[in-house]
């Protein structure tokens, strides 16, 4: 057993061994650690403690054609959670507990919202200052809790702004592009439609981004200068085409009927639109703030579908109004003159076995086509149908527009549909279809649907001598540093009609207002001659929908008007009257706010 | 007892000296507040600390050496007592009772018990008759070492426990017991971690009997230890299932720091990257970004060479471990030429306790070893520590200056 007694000496030089290993193993770590992985942890040591903080730009502010300002910003308090310094359990039921919010609620923001585990999420919008005063007090009780001054989007009420600007809300899952110059991160705002989602890019202007340093505990300790400060370019400001006091009149006129419906109002010499408005609307304040779910439900779950932009999206038989295409498609095939007498009406006539019924019980005898437009007899235009047949009527609502979208530059729109031979074979079988159908679509009935969009850019062409402009909400982008992008009027198309077509279809339309027995006499004035049609689209659910379109004043046009008002009967009833009074207010004007209708009026007046 | 102080081992003090400055250097440092421009007086305590701890450093090298002989074993048991005590009617910080209140300070009484036990032990192997292997000389020698060891887990301290089984195994070594017999019978604790992973634990089974045919330590010593590492590898996982959860999370954060880099990992991630980022000459002093801005924890007491590796870099770090070696070096070599036993064991008993800390604590600043709340010797805020410590080169400076007394 003495083998395993070893002496003193040699025990010493053992231990001496063993300290030189032990202390190379620890000076090898150190010279690994700081020598040569010394990048990577100064790397982590920056992370840790600059903050990438985006600075995001102003939104641009929306104007009217008259520098009426329709859209702007607010500064509103936004709560933030920095999930790295989070304390689970606790900051979460302690944040819903101070702003009434429901702790899942914001567990569910702050999982939508994550970007990295070190850049604060936004999880409650537009909070009260109360709310941040006590954040402010209680900070260490609210740990990685942080807030931020933001702008929220305001938006003058009462001109029906939802349908035409839309709103903006938080970036959806799918609209999420990290990887974007554009900022389409969690938590951001996006256009969700109308001009606001159309324009966005020019709208939300870029990001910049600020580096801060902060301490472990997230306190902001100040600007950290070691990386340059990339300045945000703020957003475009927009100018519409819209009349912001038109459309506040015309929301004053809507809102005595009671009725759901739409307006379009525009310029037929350049396309631009004076008005848009959807009934019932939607104040777009709503989505500026957190909706509550309850609120947004019942928007959801209203029968008279608020959201919906009835002059783009939601489509209807347009009834007398389309009188004038078959009209148009006739004299252009040459199979009818304006002065053909077809058979006289007696208040319906027979084709095959069924008798189709005019509007007018006791009938309007013999006409010709003038008359037969200012007294919208649908027996005529039974008739002309009939001649015409439907491979020429498809092949002429197709050149004017019908069947297709218009290109208005809000998305959401729809094409309608002008029904043509594939379509009914489609829809019914191969040939298992009656001819006589061609007779409903000839007065605007049937399987003929259209939107008010699409109507008033047909009608636009008759005003305008065929030629359709594109229908646009937009008139001038100002970028920041005082350039100017105007936006000019586009040819869209030209009506499929020859000029001499065309003066008469617009002296029917003038006969509709102007003559004894048109449909239109009541919007008959001293000022301006209006041109236009009424319409009653049947409605197979309720009371038929009420149309008119037209324009004034019909020499020299500077407005056209396409209004409905659903299950509010004849367009001669509400229609034309509503129609009448916006042409009214646009022309003549409140005589000081609208120099350009002033001006109008009183060379109206001296002729 | 007078002292010729000329004859002291100066540079031995001296090195002492530096590193206990520095450590105060870094306590002002970990807990300077820019915007103040001050500190917390955390480094105004430990000044004061060592001041005492100096005063006490003098008065152990006055004490005669047969002093020290004689109250070994009274210590021993005074230790023990407050060992006992501290478990009753200690102090409890963090779900631990390791101390006492005395008002002006806290006295962690497993501190006394390591100066305690190395004295007894030192005694014991100077004096005894019994050969260095025989099994006595070892049953009497680990129950010294065990009764503290197991009252000091059950505060529970598992880092200052097994600073009195390593003293064991030091001081067995130390005394003459050969390192191949030492590692046979350490061999079960071995056995103990390896198990974990149970391929580990059979591959260094089956090493472990290569070990002993090369070795031939005899048939029955070779089978009981074979029987211990099966036994210890085998109670492992019910070892583990009675952990303290902390405890588990220890072992399993350095096992794998990545895991967790909220909660227990977050200190060995934080103080890696602190002293990674230092680099060659360090991020400047007060100008640490991983201390100054609180993201390193602990880091006036457990993490404080992280302090020095983030603002002095590896210079820094280089400096402070050369001078533990010096301390260590310079210690070998007086526990060697020490000609008295008693005080050559006490040498080697109080370099083992302080490069056992420093080991450790420096190890698990990097990840070498797990976070074990080991405060490293003389920089670590602590009052306590600080005059353990200087105690410790009390004895090495007593010893020297005695060594040529047997
Ligand atoms: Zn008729």
């Amino acid at each position: 057993m003495s083998a395993y007694f070893i002496e003193k000496d040699r025990r010493a030089r053992l231990a001496s061994v063993l300290l030189v290993i032990a202390l190379m193993t620890i000076i090898s770590g150190l010279f690994y650690h700081q020598i040569i992985r010394y990048k990577s942890f100064l790397a982590q040591s920056e992370e840790n403690r600059i903050r990438i903080r985006p600075i995001i730009p102003k939104r641009g502010v929306i104007f009217d054609r008259n520098k009426e300002m329709i859209a702007d910003n607010r500064l509103s308090f936004t709560v933030s959670i920095v999930p790295m310094e989070m304390a689970k359990e606790v900051t979460l039921p302690r944040l819903a507990g101070l702003t009434g919010a429901d702790t899942s609620a914001i567990k569910q923001k702050l999982n939508a919202n994550f970007i990295s585990k070190y850049i604060p999420a936004a999880v409650l919008r537009d909070q009260d200052i109360s709310v941040i005063s006590a954040l402010e007090e209680n900070s260490e009780h609210f740990p990685g809790v942080t807030y931020s001054v933001e702008s929220v989007r305001r938006y003058v009420e009462g001109i029906s702004a939802e349908t035409f600007i839309g709103y903006i809300a938080e970036v959806a899952p799918d609209e999420i592009d990290k990887e974007s110059q554009w900022g389409y991160r969690p938590g951001r705002l996006i256009g969700k439609k109308g001009i606001e989602k159309a324009y966005d890019r020019e709208l939300r202007g870029i990001e910049g981004t600020d580096f801060i340093e902060v301490s472990a505990r997230g306190q902001i300790i100040g600007t950290y200068g070691g990386r340059e400060r990339v300045p945000a370019v703020p957003g475009a400001d927009l100018v519409l085409t819209i009349d912001a006091a038109l459309q506040r009149e015309i929301v004053r006129f809507y809102d005595s009927l009671q009725s759901s419906g739409g307006v379009v109002a525009l310029d037929p010499t350049t396309g631009e639109i004076l008005a848009l408005a959807s009934f019932p609307g939607l104040d777009p304040n709503l989505f500026s703030g957190v909706i509550p779910d309850d609120v947004w439900r019942s928007i959801i779950d209203d029968p008279r579908h608020p959201l919906l932009n009835r002059p783009t999206s939601s489509m209807y038989p347009p009834g007398s109004t389309a009188k004038l295409l078959t009209a148009g498609a006739a004299l252009e095939k040459g199979v009818l003159t304006p002065e053909t007498m077809l058979r006289g009406c007696g208040g319906g006539m027979r084709f095959g076995n069924r008798v189709f019924k005019c509007w007018q019980e006791q009938g309007h005898g013999r006409l010709d086509l003038y008359h037969a437009v200012e007294q919208s007899c649908n027996v005529y235009f039974y008739q002309v149908g009939q001649i015409l047949g439907l491979d020429a009527w498809n092949e002429f609502a197709v050149k004017s527009g019908f069947g297709r979208k218009s290109g208005i530059d809000i998305s959401g729109e729809l094409s309608g549909i002008a029904p043509s031979r594939a379509y009914y074979d489609k829809a019914f079988g191969q040939n298992r279809w009656s001819k006589l159908l061609i007779l409903n679509i000839a007065i605007g009935q049937g399987e003929f649907i259209v939107t008010p969009l699409q109507l008033t850019q047909f009608y636009a062409g008759l005003a305008n001598g065929g030629k359709v402009f594109k229908p646009h909400l937009l008139k001038e982008i100002r970028y920041p540093g005082k350039a100017i992008q105007k936006i000019e009027p586009s040819l869209s198309f030209t009506l499929p009609f020859a000029n001499n077509t065309i003066s008469v279809l617009s002296r029917s339309l003038e006969l509709v207002v102007q003559g004894d027995r048109g449909t239109a006499k009541g919007l008959r004035n001293k000022y301006y001659t209006i041109a236009g049609k009424t319409g009653t689209a049947q409605n197979p659910h309720g009371k038929d929908h009420s149309w008119f379109v037209g324009y004034a004043p019909s020499n020299d046009p500077k407005i056209l008007v396409c209004a409905l008002v659903e299950n509010a009967g004849h367009g001669s009833e509400v229609a034309a009257p509503l129609a009448g009074k916006i042409i009214k207010r646009y022309l003549l004007g409140d005589s000081t706010h609208n120099v350009i209708a002033h001006n109008v009026a009183e060379s109206l007046v001296s002729e | 007892m007078t002292v010729d102080y000329k004859s002291l081992d100066w540079k031995f003090v001296l090195a002492t000296a530096g590193l206990s400055l520095i450590g105060i250097l870094l306590i002002y440092s970990a807990h300077y507040d820019s915007s103040t421009g001050s500190s917390l007086n955390f480094y105004m305590r430990q000044s004061i600390w060592l001041l005492l701890a100096i005063i006490l450093f003098n008065a152990v090298i006055h004490i005669p050496v047969r002093v020290i002989d004689f109250i070994a074993y009274p210590l021993y048991g005074l230790a023990l007592l407050l060992l006992a005590l501290v478990l009753v009617a200690g102090e409890t910080r963090m779900g631990a009772s390791r101390w006492f209140s005395l008002g002006f300070m806290s006295v962690s009484p497993s501190d006394i018990a390591k100066l305690a036990l190395i004295v007894a032990l030192s005694r014991f192997f100077a004096y005894t008759k019994l050969p260095p292997q025989s099994k006595r000389r070892l049953a009497f020698s680990a129950m010294l070492a065990f009764i503290p060891a197991l009252l000091v887990m059950k505060q529970p301290d598992l880092g200052s426990s097994l600073v009195f089984v390593v003293l064991l195994f030091s001081l067995w070594f130390w005394s003459g017991l050969s390192p191949a017999y030492l590692i046979l019978i350490i061999s079960p604790l071995v056995s103990l971690v390896a198990a974990f992973h149970w391929v580990t634990w059979v591959i260094y089974l089956v090493l472990l009997i290569i070990f002993m045919l090369v070795l031939k330590p005899g048939i029955l010593f070779g089978v009981i230890v074979f029987i211990s590492n099966l036994a210890f590898g085998m109670i492992t996982p019910f070892i583990w299932n009675h952990l303290e959860d902390y405890q588990k999370l220890r072992v399993i954060t350095f096992l794998d720091p990545g895991r967790d880099p909220q909660r227990a990992g977050y200190q060995i991630i934080q103080s890696k990257i602190a002293i990674g980022s230092g680099g060659i000459i360090g991020k400047g002093y007060l100008e640490g970004s991983q201390s100054q801005l609180k993201f390193l924890p602990e880091r006036h007491t457990d993490f404080v060479f992280s302090v020095l590796g983030e603002e002095f870099g590896f210079v820094g770090t280089l400096t402070v471990v050369l001078l533990f070696g010096f301390i260590f070096y310079r210690g070998i070599r007086i526990a060697s030429r020490c000609r008295s036993k008693f005080t050559s064991n006490l040498v080697w008993g109080a370099l083992t306790i302080i490069f056992f800390q420093f080991f450790v604590n420096v190890g698990m600043t990097f990840g070498l070893m797990p976070v074990t709340g080991l405060p490293l010797p003389f920089l670590s805020y602590g009052g306590t520590s600080l005059l353990l410590n200087w105690t410790l080169i009390g004895i090495i400076v007593l010893a020297d200056y005695h060594r040529s007394e047997y």
